[in-house]
């Protein structure tokens, strides 16, 4: 009597504990999968529904030759200088910025001419390749 | 009589409950499983240029990486610029995933802004890769 009782439990239960580490261990797994790339970025926004098309006809352009240099109208400026002048052109509308850039410009230059003009208030932002 | 109950009350005793346990546990898994996302990565890693606009993105995307050397890479392999809208098409299976720049800050920008061209095509939303500048 004594001895059917004690032997019962260990042989209807069934041994859960690799089930479960197996768990923990695919667990631990998705947690640590999930958020993997953590990415900052910009995002030119162009050809807006929101924005009008007598807007996009005249854009505030940059150049971006291949020198190096930065153009606003045939003039050099400095990348500090391109906020300022979007936002002097934000007074009247929100304006939409054309960044130009030649064969041979460098991206980390037109990104942060394009940083600059959303920094400056535009609306819209293009970036277009310039062919020779 | 007496002696039968005592050993029911201690075989309930010395072993813990683990079903509800293991219930939590595959909510759980099934959760992470439901809303992990795996992202192919370009495989190289660049030098993203600096903004001081740059804002949190949305991790579920389709990365593309612009190396130094102009090469356009994609889960580890070097495409060609005509492959781009096609590649995007196939990795949003029109689940309209959006579409991530990495971009070397000395790779040539005409480039870029064909990249950006070609991924528009096939993506609603072109996103480049930058760092924020050391405050």
């Amino acid at each position: 009597m004594r001895r059917r009782l004690s032997t019962e439990p260990e042989g209807t239960e069934i041994n859960v504990s690799p089930l479960i580490d197996l768990v923990f261990i695919l667990l631990i797994f998705f947690i640590v999968a999930t958020s993997f790339v953590n990415e900052v970025g910009i995002t030119p926004k162009h050809k807006d529904t929101a924005t009008s098309s007598a807007n996009l006809e005249d854009p505030l352009a940059f150049d971006l030759p291949s020198s190096g240099q930065l153009l606003q109208d045939g003039m050099v400026i400095g990348l500090e200088q391109v906020a300022p002048l979007v936002r002097s052109r934000a007074s009247e509308k929100k304006p939409s910025v054309l960044v130009r850039v030649s064969p041979g410009a460098r991206a980390g230059m037109a990104t942060q001419v394009m940083d600059q003009a959303m920094l400056g208030g535009a609306q819209a932002v293009k970036l277009s390749p310039l062919t020779q | 009589m007496r002696g039968r109950a005592r050993i029911i009350e201690s075989s309930e005793t010395d072993s813990i409950n683990v079903s509800p346990l293991i219930d939590v546990v595959f909510i759980l898994l099934i959760f992470f499983i439901v809303s992990a996302t795996f992202v192919t990565l370009p495989g190289i890693e660049v030098t993203r240029p600096l903004a001081v606009t740059g804002k949190a993105l949305q991790k579920n995307a389709v990365i593309f990486a612009l190396s130094g050397e102009n090469e356009i890479k994609y889960a580890g392999s070097t495409v060609q610029m005509e492959e781009i809208p096609g590649l995007v098409e196939q990795a949003s299976r029109d689940s309209g995933k959006p579409v991530v720049i990495q971009v070397d800050q000395w790779a040539d920008a005409s480039v870029l802004a064909k990249m950006v061209a070609e991924a528009r095509k096939k993506a609603s939303e072109v996103s480049i890769a930058t760092r924020k500048p050391r405050a």
